[in-house]
C-alpha cells in the first residue's frame, strides 16, 4: 500500500540526478564519475523526458560511491565507518590516474541492497576523517572506474577548485600550475634583475 | 543569472555608482528588477503543504492554523481532487508523523463541524486500514491509527473507539492464558493503555471515565504481573544479590499504574496537547464544535489469527539516562508524561528513519507537540533547573529527546532499525542544536560511564561504539579529565577497558597521533608508539627470529606473486628444521607463512586481501590440516596486528569468509586459551568482544538467511553447528563465571583480580546465552516441522 505512495517527508536514500541525468543525455562510456562534485550547468537537461527506462539499474544497486574524501584516508578507515551498515564485499579505492595515490573518493560494495540505502540513510553526510562525506548509489564498479579523470590525473572537481583544501592537496591543481608557472617567470626576471644590479 | 545581471534602463547606469543597489535609489522610483514570476500553487498542493507543516512553528496559533486548514477543506467541499488528496494524506501523515496526529484530528474535528460529509470516507479509510494493518501484524501503524481515532472520540456516536479497545483486549487475554511466553497479547495491551489517554483528552466525560476504569481493571491482571521474558531483556545486569534499576520498569506495569494516578486524580493529562479546544474568543467555533454531527465509527474487526508481523516483539522496559538525578529534568516514572511522551518520540524516530534531518528536527522540537508548560523552555542549563519555582516544570525537551533515542540504542534484544542510524540522528540533533544537546549528551554519557559495570556487556559495547562515532563527528573532543584518575586502574576494571576500547576506536577512524592531541598528558602513556607506526614489523626481520631466513624469503616470493611451486620447497625447509627441532611442523610453517602475508599485505586491507586471495588454496590446506595450524593462522594476523585491532578483525572476518578459519577456531582462540590475553584479561577487552560477537551474528545471520530463504538440504548440519558453537562459549564462559577455569585456579596467576575475571565471565556467559535464546525462538518460529 505504501509503495510508490510519496512520503510526507523526503528520503535520503534516493539516488542524486547524477547518474539518471548523466545517462540521459549523452551515452558515453566514460570511466570514473567525479565532476559530480563540482558538476556545474549540468542540471539543466533533467527535465527532458526519455522514453522508459527497461530497468533501473540502481534498483538492486549494492555499491555507493563514496566522495569528498580526503587524500588522507585509509581503506582501515573507510572499512571501520562503513562496516556499521553491514558487511563490505569490496572497497575500491579512487586513485591519481598517474601516481596511483588516493585522490578523494572510492567505491564500496555490500552485500546486499538494503545495507547501501541504509548507508545512504545513516552515512551519506555525516564525517569520516573530520570530513563531510557523500554517498550516491552506483550501478557497480568497473574497471577503470577507480582512476580520477581530472586532466592532471586527480578528480575533475579538483582541477579548478579555488579554495585551499589541506585534506585534497590544498589549492585546485589548474591554479596550483599556474601559480608555478608564475613564480618561475618571476624567479627568471629576479636573476635578471639582480645581474643588472651586479649583485651576482 | 543573466536576468539579474541586466541593467537597468534609465536606472543611472552612467553615475557613477552601482545603481542595482536599492539604497541609491529614491523610494519612489519605479523598481524594475524583474520580479520571480508570481505562481500559485494549486489548492491541493497549498493544503498539503499546511497539514504537513502543523504545529511546527511555536509562532503560529494552533487553532488558527487548524481552522484556517479545515475552513478551505470544506469550502473546497465539491473539488474532487482536494477531496481525495485530503484523504490519501491524513492516514498517512498518522503514520508518518506520529507527533502530529492530535493537530490532524483537531483539523478533522473542525471540518466535522463545517461540513460533517467530509468525515464519512475518512474514517471508513481509516477503519479498514487498521484492518489491514492488523492483519499484517503491523502493530505499531494499528496503534497510530487507534490514537488517531481516539482523538476523533467526541464525533464518534455512542461509546466510540472503546468497543474497540474491548476486542482487543479480549484477543491479548486468549493469547496470554494460551503461553505465558507471548507477546503479540502484551502488545495489545500496550496499545490500548496508550490510547486510553488520548481518548480522555478528546471526549472528557463520565461515561469515557467509566469506560476506561473498567477497561483498566481487566488490563491490570496482564500488565501487573512482570512478563517471563523481561529478565532477558532488561539492559542492566546487576551483580548477585543487588536488583537491577529498571526491575519494575515494565513499560506497560508502569502504564497501568500511570493511568490508575490520573484516573484518581481526575485525567489531568497535562502534557497532551488538546488544539480542539478552541480559545475564550473563538466561543462561536467552539459551540460549533461541540454540538457537530456524530459519525458512527465502521466495525474494525481483528483478524482470526493475529500475527507478530515482520518483526519479533519482545515486552518492553522503560530506560532512561536521566531518571536517577536529584533535579527532575525529565518526566519521572511516576507520571503519564514519561510513557506518553516517550511513545509519541519513538515512533517518530522508528517511523522516519528514511531522513534523519527530520527525525532530528522532530526531535529538537518535541516542545511544539505537547501541551504548552509540559516543558522548560529550550537550552536551558541544568544547573538552572535548581531554581526553579515548585509549579513550572522543569523538564528539558532536550534531555526528554536524547532519553528517547538512548532507549533505541540501548534496546535489548535489538532495536529497530541499524545501530548506526540512532548514531547519525543524535548526530544530527547535536548539529541543530549544539548549545542544547551537547551537555545534554555530556550527562547521558556520564551516565553511561558509570554505569558501565553493571550495564549489559553488549550494551556497554554499544555505548562504546556510539560514543567513539559520535566523537569522530565531532572532532574527537571529549573532557576526558573528568576520567583521569582512572586511567590508573587495573585494565580489566570496567572503566579503564571502557576508555582503553574507546581509545582504540577513535584511533580506528582516525590515527593515532591525532587522538593523541585530543587526550591529556596521563592518556598519552595508553597509545604506544607501536599504535603510531602504519605498518607493523615485520618480526623476521630481525635475525634472531626463528626462521628468519625462510620468513624473509617467503615474504619475497609472496610479493613477487611467485607461484606455488616456488613456495613449497621454502615450506619443506622449515618443516624439516622444526621436525629436528621436536615443534610441530605445521604449526610453524603456518606462522611463518601466515605472517609473511599480513607482512606483504600490510599496504592497505586491499593489498592483504588480494594475497590471500592468491595464496587461498594453501591457507584452506592448512586450516583443514590441523586445529593447532587453523589457531596458529589467526595467532600469526593477532600477533602481527596487535596494534591495531580493528584491522586484525577485518582479516579475519575475510578468513571467515574464505572458511579457511572456523567459527568455532576464532571462538576457541578468544575464549579458550591464553591467547587473547593471560589469565582472563581477554574478557575484558572490547576487540575481543567485537570479534567474537561479529563471529557469532555471522553464523547466526547465515542461518537465518538460509531458514527464511526455505532451503532444507544442509539446514539440520548448519543448525547443528551453530548449537555446538554457542555451547563451546558456554562451557568455556560457565568456567571463567565460576572461576573453575585452569588459569584462575593457578595461584601465581590470580592477583586478585579474580573476582574481576568471574564478573566478566558471567557477563559475557549473559549476552550470549540470550543470543542463543533468541536464535531458537526464531527456529521455531520460522522452521517447517521437519
Amino acid at each position: 500500500m505504501r509503495l510508490g505512495v510519496r512520503s510526507t517527508v523526503d528520503r535520503l536514500d534516493a539516488p542524486s540526478a547524477y547518474y539518471h541525468s548523466r545517462n540521459n543525455k549523452r551515452r558515453r562510456n566514460d570511466h570514473g564519475r567525479d565532476g559530480k562534485d563540482g558538476r556545474e550547468g549540468d542540471t539543466d537537461m533533467a527535465d527532458a523526458k526519455p522514453e522508459e527506462p527497461p530497468e533501473d539499474p540502481l534498483r538492486n544497486a549494492t555499491t555507493l560511491y563514496v566522495g569528498n574524501l580526503s587524500f588522507y584516508t585509509t581503506e582501515e578507515q573507510v572499512y571501520e565507518l562503513f562496516s556499521k551498515c553491514g558487511e563490505i564485499k569490496r572497497l575500491v579505492m579512487g586513485l591519481d590516474r598517474y601516481q596511483k595515490t588516493p585522490c578523494g573518493f572510492c567505491f564500496v560494495e555490500y552485500y546486499t541492497h538494503q545495507d547501501a540505502l541504509d548507508c545512504m540513510k545513516y552515512i551519506g553526510g555525516t564525517k569520516l576523517d573530520e570530513r563531510i562525506i557523500r554517498t550516491d548509489l552506483d550501478p557497480g564498479f568497473e574497471e577503470g572506474r577507480q582512476y580520477g579523470r581530472g586532466k592532471s590525473g586527480g578528480q575533475v572537481r579538483d582541477e579548478y577548485r579555488d579554495d585551499f583544501d589541506e585534506g585534497r592537496g590544498g589549492l585546485g591543481r589548474a591554479i596550483q600550475s599556474e601559480r608555478m608557472r608564475d613564480s618561475e617567470r618571476n624567479r627568471e626576471r629576479d636573476t635578471h634583475h639582480e645581474d643588472d644590479y651586479g649583485l651576482r | 543569472m543573466a536576468d539579474y545581471d541586466r541593467r537597468q534602463p534609465g536606472g543611472g547606469s552612467g553615475s557613477g555608482y552601482n545603481s542595482r543597489k536599492r539604497r541609491y535609489r529614491d523610494d519612489d522610483e519605479y523598481d524594475r528588477r524583474p520580479q520571480r514570476r508570481r505562481y500559485d500553487a494549486p489548492l491541493p498542493v497549498r493544503i498539503r503543504k499546511q497539514l504537513l507543516g502543523l504545529a511546527e512553528s511555536p509562532l503560529r496559533r494552533w487553532h488558527e492554523e487548524v481552522q484556517s486548514i479545515a475552513q478551505v477543506i470544506a469550502d473546497g467541499h465539491d473539488d474532487q481532487e482536494l477531496q481525495t488528496s485530503f484523504l490519501d494524506l491524513v492516514p498517512q501523515m498518522v503514520l508518518e508523523q506520529p507527533l502530529k496526529i492530535p493537530f490532524v484530528a483537531a483539523v478533522v474535528l473542525v471540518v466535522n463541524s463545517l461540513k460533517p460529509e467530509v468525515l464519512d470516507p475518512l474514517l471508513a479509510r481509516i477503519a479498514s486500514a487498521t484492518e489491514d494493518r492488523a492483519k499484517e501484524g503491523e502493530w505499531r501503524d494499528v496503534k497510530l491509527y487507534l490514537k488517531f481515532l481516539a482523538c476523533l472520540q467526541s464525533c464518534l456516536e455512542g461509546s466510540g473507539l472503546f468497543p474497540v479497545l474491548d476486542e482487543l483486549f479480549n484477543r491479548a487475554v486468549d493469547l496470554q492464558t494460551a503461553s505465558s511466553e507471548d507477546t503479540i497479547g502484551t502488545e495489545l495491551v500496550k496499545i490500548i493503555l496508550l490510547t486510553i489517554p488520548y481518548i480522555l483528552a478528546a471526549a472528557p466525560s463520565a461515561e469515557s471515565e467509566q469506560k476506561a476504569a473498567e477497561l483498566m481493571d481487566k488490563t491490570d491482571i496482564i500488565a501487573s504481573e512482570p512478563h517471563a521474558l523481561q529478565v532477558l531483556i532488561d539492559p542492566y545486569h546487576t551483580e548477585k544479590g543487588t536488583e537491577s534499576p529498571v526491575a519494575n520498569s515494565s513499560l506497560i506495569g508502569l502504564l497501568q499504574k500511570q493511568l490508575q494516578n490520573e484516573a484518581s486524580n481526575g485525567w489531568p493529562l497535562s502534557c497532551l496537547p488538546r488544539p480542539w479546544r478552541m480559545p475564550l474568543e473563538e466561543i462561536e467555533q467552539q459551540e460549533k464544535l461541540d454540538n457537530a454531527q456524530k459519525h458512527a465509527l465502521p466495525t474494525i474487526s481483528l483478524p482470526d489469527k493475529v500475527t507478530t508481523g515482520p518483526r519479533p516483539l519482545f515486552p518492553e522496559i522503560y530506560y532512561s539516562v536521566y531518571i536517577h538525578q536529584d533535579v527532575e529534568s525529565v518526566p519521572p516514572i511516576s507520571n503519564i508524561a514519561s510513557s506518553v511522551i516517550r511513545d509519541a518520540l519513538l515512533d517518530t524516530i522508528n517511523v522516519l528513519h528514511f531522513n534523519r534531518n527530520v527525525t532530528a528536527r522532530f526531535l529538537i522540537d518535541a516542545d511544539c507537540y505537547f501541551a504548552p508548560g509540559t516543558f522548560i523552555k529550550r537550552a536551558t542549563p541544568f544547573d538552572r533547573l535548581r531554581d526553579m519555582d515548585g509549579d513550572r516544570s522543569s523538564w528539558k525537551p532536550e534531555d526528554v529527546a536524547v532519553d528517547a533515542v538512548f532507549s533505541q540504542l540501548f534496546q535489548l534484544p535489538t532495536p529497530e532499525h541499524k545501530l548506526v542510524y540512532y548514531h547519525s540522528v543524535l548526530t544530527e540533533a547535536c548539529k541543530i542544536a549544539p548549545a542544547a544537546i551537547a551537555p545534554s549528551l555530556g550527562r547521558a554519557i556520564r551516565y553511561c560511564y558509570q554505569n558501565t559495570h553493571r550495564l549489559d556487556l553488549e550494551l556497554s559495547y554499544r555505548f562504546l561504539d556510539w560514543f567513539t562515532h559520535h566523537l569522530s563527528n565531532f572532532g574527537f573532543m571529549w573532557k576526558w579529565t573528568e576520567w583521569v584518575e582512572d586511567v590508573n586502574l587495573p585494565d580489566m576494571h570496567p572503566c579503564k577497558s571502557l576508555i582503553l576500547g574507546a581509545l582504540d576506536k577513535e584511533i580506528r577512524l582516525s590515527f593515532a597521533q591525532r587522538i593523541k592531541g585530543t587526550l591529556p598528558e596521563p592518556y598519552q602513556a595508553l597509545i604506544g608508539p607501536e599504535k603510531e607506526q602504519d605498518t607493523p614489523e615485520f618480526k623476521f626481520n630481525n635475525e634472531h627470529t626463528p626462521f628468519s631466513v625462510e620468513g624473509k624469503e617467503l615474504a619475497a616470493l609472496l610479493k613477487r606473486k611467485a607461484p606455488d611451486e616456488e613456495i613449497q620447497p621454502v615450506i619443506d625447509r622449515i618443516h624439516s628444521a622444526a621436525l629436528d627441532q621436536a615443534i610441530d611442523p605445521l604449526v610453524t610453517s603456518t606462522d611463518v607463512f601466515m605472517t609473511a602475508v599480513c607482512w606483504v599485505g600490510s599496504k592497505s586491507l586491499s593489498h592483504v586481501l588480494a594475497c590471500i586471495e592468491r595464496t587461498k588454496d594453501r591457507l584452506l590446506d592448512a586450516g583443514a590440516a590441523s586445529e593447532a595450524a587453523r589457531a596458529q593462522i589467526i595467532t600469526a594476523v593477532m600477533n602481527y596486528w596487535s596494534a591495531h585491532p580493528g584491522v586484525a578483525i577485518s582479516i579475519i572476518e575475510k578468513l571467515l569468509n574464505y572458511s579457511i578459519v572456523t567459527p568455532g577456531a576464532v571462538i576457541d582462540w578468544a575464549l579458550v586459551g591464553d591467547r587473547a590475553g593471560p589469565y582472563g584479561q581477554a574478557l575484558s577487552k572490547a576487540w575481543v568482544f567485537e570479534l567474537v560477537f561479529h563471529t557469532v551474528v555471522k553464523v547466526t545471520g547465515r542461518l537465518r538467511q538460509v531458514v527464511k530463504g526455505g532451503v532444507t538440504e544442509g539446514v539440520q548440519e548448519e543448525i547443528t553447528a551453530m548449537r555446538e558453537l554457542f555451547k563451546t562459549m558456554d562451557d568455556a564462559l560457565s568456567s571463567w563465571a565460576q572461576g573453575t577455569k585452569d588459569q584462575l585456579m593457578d595461584p601465581m596467576a590470580s592477583d586478585g583480580d579474580e573476582d574481576l575475571v568471574k564478573r566478566w565471565g558471567e557477563r559475557w556467559l549473559r549476552v550470549f546465552r540470550r543470543r542463543s535464546v533468541i536464535e531458537e525462538a526464531f527456529l521455531n518460529e520460522n522452521q517447517a516441522p521437519a
